[in-house]
């Protein structure tokens, strides 16, 4: 009876048990660093010796920061924004579509999120560099569409596949032209694909390390790799106090999918 | 019929239904395909054409060096996250959803949380004045701080905190594709929960096991960001290395042939696991 939960015996014990204790190991960071980010210790003693506000002032009054945040936010928004486009398009021709290498290509176009990043971002760094690139806004919002461009097919093609064609199909006997039934007619019903599809591709590259580290350039950091240069400087409360608003941005982010899944679905 | 029609018209010259893919296409053919390609002929060109830079690259003890450690960190993180990952699955494959869903809650918010966040986390968590060691050493159980950063050990606690997720969230779904009245049936005719275990739950999980553990595999190898801060000198990994080789060295061939063992470890990795799930359920932990 080991697939059921009523008749588990003492197994269900243990195992519920060996569940718990990894949820802690999970949530024990993101919390850890959360309680860290008030402490009053510079040294990051745990637990701190008081509770302050002092890092968020520090954050918050740093230009620097400031600017790493919203070169982030911009460039994580504009390769979200292709990502859903290119991907909208490519999905509908990897799904329907009727030609010789549809596979190949679906395995073409989600290869980025296979490869290692450090792959691409020193080959993207090494033909930025050539062609002028490097450093700049369109160089980074380029090479991070390429890196969430997988992240935006696989939820709106896993939507568009559960859709049943006959009803777009429908819309058109009825007189709809092509285009009008797949606007009003299959995109609404593919919402929450999309929907996935802009979180996931807006967290590709707001989360994004390993190009940004090669792309960015004293003038133009983004959030991660400002944390980057910090850690690898001293372990500064500062930090903690960024990793915080993080969190945070997260959770915010994970409650508002939630809820705006619920409306969607009904 | 019609409708067929109209739309097999609407690109013409392109085969049927493939228009779409053109700007996916043109973006990734242009950068990505050629920045990657150009990198590799880069291996084999710079600083002069022939393959020095792989002569190089496997002459070396310091780099053959880095290849045993990146195959063996990946092999124990891969190891050690199937062993954590299969019980929570188990788990949740079984619980009450109301349950289930929190736990669920839980792993979703650490695989959204910024990886240098969490990696950050780790870092005050393992050092020798951390909150590990002074708890274990509170508790009695050690004397002397435990060395947990800058080596294997923190390597593998950072890099199991990250593949977690994604060896759970497949495991669950192939676990609950498992009919149990396979197992009640296995009951019935008298067999242990140890051998129902063994000869029933596992081997009908092994495809989901073996699907996940090679993604977490693959994605351990060409890890930069955690080895890098987690790890030791001694133990560097490939992908530390190649950004080293080509950032601090600026000696982009032998970086570029580094990169390119890599990428075609990567993908005969990556062609087997396309063999084993099929790319349409390639990435189905999202």
């Amino acid at each position: 009876m080991l697939l059921d939960y009523d008749r588990l015996g003492w197994l269900r014990a243990a195992l519920a048990g060996f569940t718990a204790l990894v949820a802690a190991f999970l949530l024990l960071p993101v919390v850890f660093i959360v309680l860290l980010s008030f402490g009053s210790s510079r040294w990051l003693a745990f637990p701190p010796p008081g509770w302050t506000l002092k890092w968020y002032q520090e954050l918050l009054a740093d230009p620097a920061w400031i600017d790493a945040a919203l070169t982030s936010a911009k460039i994580a928004a504009m390769a979200a924004i292709l990502a859903v486009l290119i991907g909208l398009l490519a999905s509908f021709s990897l799904v329907r579509g009727e030609f010789r290498g549809r596979q190949l290509l679906r395995g073409l176009l989600l290869t980025p999120m296979v490869l290692p990043v450090v792959v691409f971002a020193i080959a993207i760094y090494a033909f930025f560099l050539r062609i002028g690139l490097a450093g700049t806004t369109t160089g980074f919002v380029i090479a991070h569409t390429i890196l969430a461009l997988p992240f935006a097919i696989i939820p709106i093609a896993t939507a568009l596949e559960g859709f049943d064609k006959s009803i777009e199909d429908a819309a058109i006997v009825c007189g709809a032209s092509p285009l009008q039934a797949r606007l009003r007619i299959t995109l609404p019903s593919i919402r929450i694909g999309i929907f996935s599809a802009a979180i996931f591709s807006f967290l590709a590259s707001w989360d994004e390390v390993v190009v940004a580290i090669f792309m960015a350039s004293p003038t133009l950091q983004t959030l991660p790799v400002k944390i980057w240069g910090s850690l690898r400087a001293d372990l500064s409360p500062v930090v903690a106090a960024a990793s915080s608003l993080l969190v945070g941005l997260t959770l915010a982010l994970m409650i508002v999918t939630a809820l705006l899944r619920r409306r969607l679905s009904r | 019929m019609t409708a067929n029609a109209l739309r097999r018209q609407s690109f013409a010259g392109l085969p049927a239904g493939s228009g779409g893919a053109l700007p996916a296409l043109t973006l990734v053919g242009l950068f990505f395909i050629v920045p990657v390609v150009a990198l590799l002929l880069r291996s084999v060109t710079d600083p002069e054409p022939g393959l020095q830079n792989y002569a190089a690259l496997f002459g070396s003890g310091t780099y053959v060096r880095v290849f045993f450690n990146t195959f063996l960190v990946a092999a124990v993180v891969t190891a050690v996250t199937i062993l954590v990952a299969f019980p929570v699955a188990w788990m949740l494959a079984i619980m009450p959803p109301a349950l289930g869903s929190i736990v669920f809650g839980i792993i979703i918010l650490s695989m959204w949380t910024n990886l240098l966040t969490r990696t950050y986390a780790w870092m005050v968590l393992l050092q020798r004045t951390g909150v590990i060691n002074r708890a274990l050493m509170g508790l009695g159980v050690i004397h002397e701080p435990l060395p947990l950063i800058n080596n294997l050990t923190g390597v593998t606690i950072g890099m199991v905190y990250i593949m977690l997720p994604f060896m759970i969230l497949p495991l669950v779904g192939s676990l609950r594709a498992i009919d149990p009245m396979t197992l009640r049936a296995a009951a019935l005719c008298g067999a242990s929960p140890l051998q129902a275990f063994r000869r029933i739950l596992l081997p009908l999980s092994l495809p989901g096991i073996a699907a996940g553990g090679l993604m977490v595999f693959v994605m351990s190898l060409g890890y930069f960001v955690t080895p890098a801060l987690l790890g030791g000198t001694s133990n560097m990994m490939l992908a530390e290395m190649i950004a080293q080789t080509v950032q601090s060295l600026l000696n982009w061939g032998l970086g570029s042939a580094a990169a390119f063992v890599l990428l075609a470890v990567t993908m005969a990795l990556y062609a087997i696991q396309l063999r084993l799930v099929g790319a349409k359920r390639l990435g189905g932990g999202l």
